[in-house]
């Protein structure tokens, strides 16, 4: 299997060295991580961490290993499943151990190297320091990151592999990190058909074509520019308050405790975004066509921190037409990236 | 010959002499240590089984007491500052191990005030991760976390116990102190320096490692009335920077210990 696994690896490896116009690179290992011309530069300091097909192996399988939870049977893939962009398939709000559910929706785990900040709200600020949180959160793995060490140490199968990515046999908190980093790292989505219309290699037809002005002239892509599709900053799309009965999530007000910041949550990318349903931080609405009724219906929470570019109408919200509603839809589809959803590379 | 002998040996005695009267040769190193001892008022804090009456008459019992001690620094009465950098101390009133902190190598000479930081200052805070090993590395904490992974940062100072005053079900109370002011928005900065004056200098010398003994009054937490009726739970940083206020006053140099080794 690892062979297989291997063999794969190197096969898209001399794939993409022959793609490449300069095959000088001496270092074909480099190809798990490539930033895509039309991307920014990484938020993520990428020479604090080289990936390395040994450090993304290891993470890899940390990513798919239930030992990470206190009764074994969480891993990480368990709420962050590939086909669907590695979000929570068939979960508004996340289940954890024992059925337990958490207040949030899965995001999709993909870019994550241009994050500058990580959950809904923003409290982590480091991919590296990331998995500490679904590591410890009662309701996910409710585990001790001391113990899940303990755990690898004790696995036959570990310490060898710290060897080959770090160097030795030592299991540590850094080396933990730092290789489930190399995994997420090479998730990079950036081969959608809009990345290929973009590229002059694939055409769009007349609704795509329609729904990407209208994305860019009605506002969406104020918040969610091209071509990460999220600016990374905080806002409120006006999303009513009273959506769990017991519970008001403020988001990232949680974490500045800053007065102008209550309700507001970080703006997700829309790459691969037909698939990563239900929608929104509390995975309230089920269908793209429920998200664009909100943006258009007058729905809005009259929320003091309701971003000012809802607040243009006389109704809250973006004004458009049904017909204009379903070209967005069908713009946002063509950001599905299927060589992403099923790249052998990550699967287990 | 026998003349310039003994003038030799002479010399060589007054030239010790000298070094003997004058004291302090700049040469000369030590270890300065500091122990902490946890009080409530003056008595050494009994963890759990004691309770204790606080400002606002509230009984309360203490299960864990823990801060961070950091960015030590040491001045002598000439008024140099001798400073310990990326050296971080978890003091738990639980581990008799933690409450003493060793400062290696330093130079002799008499020391005035030592200073400090209940905390992990901001550069450290945001630090790699490769930069968090010793008691800043998370895996160190087993169940007595003192670390918040879902608002990155260090938990400063903690204190938890029961009460009868306390609204939970449990009766328990948790104060979490934490808030190094924030990555990018600017948020509440619980990070507390302290400066302590000592009355008795500590005097560092080839054959003295002093050992200042600090006194700290777990009482003190409670000052400007902080009712545990009001507030059971504390683990935000804009509440707890009332907390802060409180406990950075708790230190104080109780003597300090100039032996002769
Ligand atoms: C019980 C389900 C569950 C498990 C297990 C889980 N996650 Fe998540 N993950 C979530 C949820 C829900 C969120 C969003 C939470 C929030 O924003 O408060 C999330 C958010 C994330 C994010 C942030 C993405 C972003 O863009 O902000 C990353 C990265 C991530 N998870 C990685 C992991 C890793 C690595 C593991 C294993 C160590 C893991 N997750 C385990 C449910 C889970
Ligand atoms: C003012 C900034 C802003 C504008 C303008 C905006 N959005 Fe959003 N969008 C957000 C934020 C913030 C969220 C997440 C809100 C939450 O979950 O609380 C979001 C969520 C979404 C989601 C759900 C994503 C997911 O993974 O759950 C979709 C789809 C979406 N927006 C599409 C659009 C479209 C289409 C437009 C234009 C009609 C638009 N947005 C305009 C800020 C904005």
């Amino acid at each position: 299997m690892k062979l297989k696994l291997g063999i794969v690896l190197v096969v898209s490896l001399l794939l993409w060295g022959c793609s490449k116009e300069k095959a000088t690179e001496p270092d074909p290992l480099l190809v798990l991580f490539e930033k895509p011309s039309t991307f920014p530069n990484t938020s993520y300091k990428m020479e604090s961490n080289p990936i390395t097909e040994d450090g993304f192996l290891l993470g890899k399988k940390i990513f798919f290993d239930g030992k990470l939870s206190r009764d074994g049977t969480i891993s990480c893939a368990e709420c962050h499943n590939q086909p669907y962009a590695f979000t929570h398939h068939g979960h508004a709000q996340s289940h954890g151990i024992d059925g337990q559910v958490g207040p949030r929706n899965a995001p999709a785990l993909q870019n994550l190297a241009w994050g500058k900040t990580f959950f809904w709200d923003g409290g982590v600020f480091d991919l590296d320091l990331f998995s500490l949180a679904p590591i410890e959160n009662p309701v996910e793995m409710d585990e001790r990151i001391g113990n899940v060490l303990q755990k690898l140490r004790k696995d036959a199968s570990y310490p060898p592999m710290f060897k080959k990515a770090f160097g030795t046999e030592e299991v540590t908190t850094e080396r933990f990190l730092k290789s489930l980093s190399q995994f997420m790292l090479t998730l990079v989505s950036a081969n959608a058909k809009y990345d290929q219309y973009k590229a002059g290699k694939a055409s769009f037809n007349t609704d795509e074509k329609a729904g990407l002005t209208l994305f860019n002239e009605k506002g969406c892509a104020s918040c969610h520019p091209e071509p990460l599709f999220t600016d990374e900053s905080f806002r409120s799309n006006g999303l009513p308050t009273d959506f769990f009965r017991n519970f008001v999530d403020t988001g990232r007000y949680r974490i500045t405790e800053l007065k102008e910041d209550k309700y507001k949550f970080k703006v997700p990318s829309l790459r691969n975004i037909e698939y990563t349903f239900p929608y929104m931080h509390d995975g309230r609405f089920i269908s793209l066509e429920d998200v664009l009724d909100h943006y258009t219906d007058g729905n809005m929470a009259n929320l003091e921190t309701l971003d000012p570019i809802f607040k243009q109408n006389t109704k809250r919200g973006i004004a458009l037409t049904s017909k204009e509603k379903s070209q967005i839809i069908a713009f946002l589809k063509t950001l599905t990236d299927d060589s992403f959803l099923k790249d052998k590379r990550f699967a287990p | 010959m026998k003349k310039i002998a003994f003038a030799l040996v002479l010399g060589i005695s007054v030239f010790f002499a000298a070094c003997e009267t004058s004291d302090i040769n700049p040469n000369d190193k030590n270890s300065v240590s500091l122990y902490f001892e946890n009080l409530v008022g003056t008595d050494p804090i009994v963890l759990n089984t004691k309770t204790y009456t606080n400002a606002s008459g509230e009984d309360f019992t203490i299960s864990t007491f823990n801060y961070f001690v950091s960015n030590i620094s040491l001045k002598a009465t000439d008024g140099t500052e001798l400073k310990f950098a990326d050296k971080y101390f978890l003091v738990k009133e639980s581990v008799e191990a933690s409450k003493t902190i060793t400062l290696p190598d330093v130079p002799a000479g008499d020391y005035t005030s030592v200073s400090f930081m209940v905390g992990v200052d901001s550069a450290k805070s945001v630090s790699d991760v490769s930069q968090r090993t010793g008691v800043l590395d998370p895996a160190s904490y087993g169940t007595d976390n003192m670390y918040w992974s879902w608002n990155s940062g260090y938990i400063f100072f903690k204190m938890e116990g029961t009460s009868s005053k306390s609204a939970a079900a449990n009766k328990g109370y948790k104060f979490h102190i934490g808030g190094f002011g924030g990555m990018s928005a600017k948020t509440a900065n619980n990070l507390r320096s302290v400066t302590l004056t000592m009355a008795d200098l500590a005097k560092v010398r080839k054959n003295i490692a002093p050992e200042i003994h600090l006194a700290i009054d777990a009482q003190k937490v409670f000052k400007s009335t902080l009712k545990i009726a009001d507030k059971n739970e504390i683990m935000n940083p804009t509440l707890g920077t009332a907390v802060a206020n409180n406990y950075k006053d708790m230190f104080a140099v109780e003597h300090v210990h100039n032996d002769k080794m």
